[in-house]
């Protein structure tokens, strides 16, 4: 047996198995077995991942085929530790063997998608993921499934239409035949010779792909789905969701740029010196980091703000893709291996602080921290990695990916990312204040500690977020790799770009240094008051009970009302709007066309037979 | 020149489809099938007929070369008895109709029908 389909698909047997054997115990174990085998085969390959290796199965008639390169297995990584790490919340928060099946299922989706070689398998594993996560939704809550269904369904024809046209003109689905054919296309292009693929053609495929990965990708103004999606499931396998799932149409884009860049370049053009193509990608990358963050800030359910969050997040990534130089690629993988990180620490976080109070909404929370101490240390490194707070691996992706930016002189983009950055501040204090200090309310007052296997999937991640911070070289080597340059200088502690430099270790020492400094000093006698919560925040105001704004109520409150305008108009209500119409619009016309009257029918079919004896028929 | 045969067949069906088509009172509609459905019976024997020649019985002195296509024919007998079938089976509606609604106006009917 091939180790690239045991990767593949040893989460879905384990799945399958888990979901047959229904006994507590020997399901979990045989779930964290299903998603521990693809960790350490992946970890076996990589020594020999110089000569990409290479896998087929034959199915109904097709070829199969995977493969695994520097690019697959960095992709692979990531699901199989988010994975393993979600597997190990969900031994905690699962309720029933169905979660067990369909969660490891979306995990073989996954791996199938980044480790397919052709289309024909990219899309068989697509559709495999959205179905598996379609019904994980479907079991807590139907109306969002239903949404997330419908933009799936959307993208997932988009791309089957692509990949047909694709097809139709080159006459091969293996990404290697593909990128050679239009390599070669745009070497036509640029001597004016006369090429399979017209420039409609290429934005055609180009806007049908754009749709197909950017629905999955959660790119704005496709997001509608998500953070209905990421709230209402399980919040242990939203980890793998938010943490992987995304990430699937971010290797999408990236495939984009494998197979196509230099036709589409020459096809659509440039601007301001990047590729049309990518700019889009990025400004619409832009638009969903500002978006998500100020939804993010306005809302009242934890699950909800990290939802949003999440998809913020997502948009840095789209925008390091988008500038195309290799150092943003470089810079985007970077924060998808990063987000992926801390995202999925997050939402273990959420789940075991759902897991042990029953609670979402802000409201109920307060002073949290001395009851589940581990949860809330892991919560503060998720909390530091995603402000971009030195030295954890959220600051040394986003390094990168403002270095990335301002390197290509793009004023706009650039700006979008300092406002993401700083609108992140802004929902990340609501969630380290309101949910882990201040005062506690009474019925949390007996809250335990994370169980233990959630410990141990926040523990992983965790570490890692950690490790990958102080020694941000381990990660870059890697990327390195994959363009087979050294894109990114420095050594494991140092990254080097030539105008700009981050040493994390110095960053590291230095803030221990500070820490231990703050903490003698708070020993040495700093006195200390205990202050009512109300009285910090109104400054000793009296405030009417409507207008009661704590950390915990309508923190933000006048930020939503200053926006009020800017909210209304949403893309959500315009797709609900949309849909609306077509269904009246259908109803109209059944009633009209079926009326019921026999006469009516007896119209229709001698109008036809009219027609069809004007045709001669 | 089309021949008087098919005229006259087509012309039958096409009244008989006016009268589906335009006709309130449901027995004129099933009078309006009825003639539409014997223009089709007719339309079909005209088909078979070949000029001169003599009824498809084999006979003294009538050898198949000398018989009209026999097929329309063989068709066209079951089409009178599927056409008187559901003539009866419709007039058995209409009593029932009548007996419910009071009326054969189709359009009443339908309004009574709610």
């Amino acid at each position: 047996m091939n180790e690239l389909l045991l990767i593949t698909f040893s989460p879905l047997v384990a799945g399958v198995l888990a979901w047959l054997v229904r006994i507590r115990g020997v399901r979990e174990s045989l779930g964290i077995l299903g998603a521990i085998v693809p960790l350490a085969f992946l970890i076996k390959l990589y020594p020999s991942l110089d000569h990409p290796i290479r896998a087929t199965i034959s199915l109904g008639g097709f070829e199969l085929g995977f493969s695994m390169s520097h690019l697959n297995w960095v992709f692979s990584m990531i699901a199989a530790v988010v994975g393993l790490s979600a597997v190990f919340g969900m031994a905690s928060t699962a309720k029933d063997s169905y979660e067990w099946l369909f969660s490891l299922m979306s995990l073989t989706g996954a791996l199938g998608i980044f480790m397919a070689q052709d289309l024909v398998t990219f899309f068989i594993f697509w559709e495999v993921m959205t179905f598996s996560s379609f019904m994980m939704v479907l079991k807590f809550n139907r109306a969002a499934s239903l949404k997330y269904l419908i933009l799936s369904i959307i993208g997932a024809y988009s791309m089957l239409v692509a990949i047909g046209i694709i097809y139709a003109k080159t006459g091969t689905f293996t990404f290697a035949d593909i990128s050679a054919f239009f390599r070669k296309e745009a070497m036509l292009a640029m001597l004016g010779g006369k090429s399979t693929f017209s420039r409609f053609d290429m934005a055609l495929i180009y806007l049908l792909f754009l749709m197909a990965f950017g629905v999955k990708a959660g790119m704005f103004p496709l997001h509608v789905w998500a953070p209905d999606a990421y709230s209402e499931t399980d919040q242990s396998y939203t980890a793998i969701f938010s943490g992987v799932l995304s990430k699937t149409g971010v290797y999408g884009f990236i495939l984009l740029y494998v197979l196509m860049y230099g036709k589409l370049l020459i096809d659509l053009g440039q601007f301001k010196g990047t590729p049309l193509f990518g700019y889009i990608i990025a400004f619409l990358g832009g638009l969903t980091i500002i978006i998500g963050g100020v939804l993010a800030a306005l809302q009242e359910d934890i699950r909800k703000l990290f939802a949003y969050s999440s998809i913020s997040q997502v948009g840095y990534i789209l925008v390091g893709l988008g500038i195309g130089t290799s150092l943003g690629i470089e810079a985007a993988i970077y924060h998808a291996i990063s987000h992926a990180l801390f995202k999925g620490l997050f939402f273990l976080v959420v789940a075991t602080i759902i897991y042990r109070t029953g609670k979402t909404e802000f409201k109920d929370f307060g002073g949290l921290a001395e009851k589940m101490p581990f949860t809330f240390a892991m919560a503060f490194i998720a909390i530091l990695s995603l402000a971009g707070i030195p030295p954890l691996v959220g600051f040394a992706s986003k390094w990168l990916i403002f270095e990335a930016v301002i390197s290509q002189k793009l004023p706009i983009l650039g700006g979008m990312l300092f406002f993401g950055s700083a609108i992140g501040f802004v929902y990340l204090i609501r969630f380290t204040y309101a949910v882990w200090f201040g005062q506690r309310p009474s019925d949390i007052e007996d809250t335990k500690d994370a169980p233990l296997p959630l410990a141990i999937g926040m523990g992983i991640l965790g570490t890692l977020n950690v490790v990958f911070g102080v020694a941000p070289g381990l990660v870059a080597k890697e990327l390195n790799a994959i363009f087979g340059n050294p894109v990114i200088g420095g050594n494991i502690w140092e990254l080097d770009l030539g105008f700009g430099r981050y040493n994390a270790l110095l960053v590291a020492i230095w803030l221990v240094i500070g820490v231990l400094i703050a903490a003698i000093l708070y020993f040495l006698g700093a006195s200390t008051r205990k202050v009512p919560v109300t009285d910090t925040y109104q400054s000793g105001n009296p405030v009417t009970m409507e207008y009661n704004l704590t950390i915990r109520r309508n923190f933000f409150l006048p930020l939503k009302e200053t926006m009020a305008f800017w909210l209304r108009i949403s893309f959500d209500k315009l797709y609900k709007d949309t849909w609306k119409a077509i269904e009246d619009f259908a109803e109209t016309a059944r009633n009209y066309i079926y009326n019921g009257n026999v006469q009516a029918y007896a119209w229709y079919l001698a109008i036809i037979l009219l027609i069809l004896a004007a045709m001669g028929v | 020149m089309i021949s008087a045969y098919y005229f006259g067949a087509i012309s039958l069906v096409l009244i008989g489809l006016y009268a589906v088509l335009v006709k309130k009172n449901l027995l004129k509609i099933l009078i309006g099938l009825s003639i539409m459905e014997t223009g089709v019976n007719l339309l079909l024997i005209s088909i078979g007929y070949v000029s001169g020649r003599s009824a498809p019985i084999l006979s003294e002195g009538i050898t198949p070369s000398q018989a009209v296509d026999p097929i329309p024919q063989a068709l066209v007998l079951t089409a009178i008895v599927i056409g008187v079938a559901t003539t009866a089976m419709a007039l058995s509606v209409a009593i029932i109709l009548y007996e419910k609604y009071r009326t054969l106006n189709i359009e009443e009917i339908r309004r009574l029908r709610g």
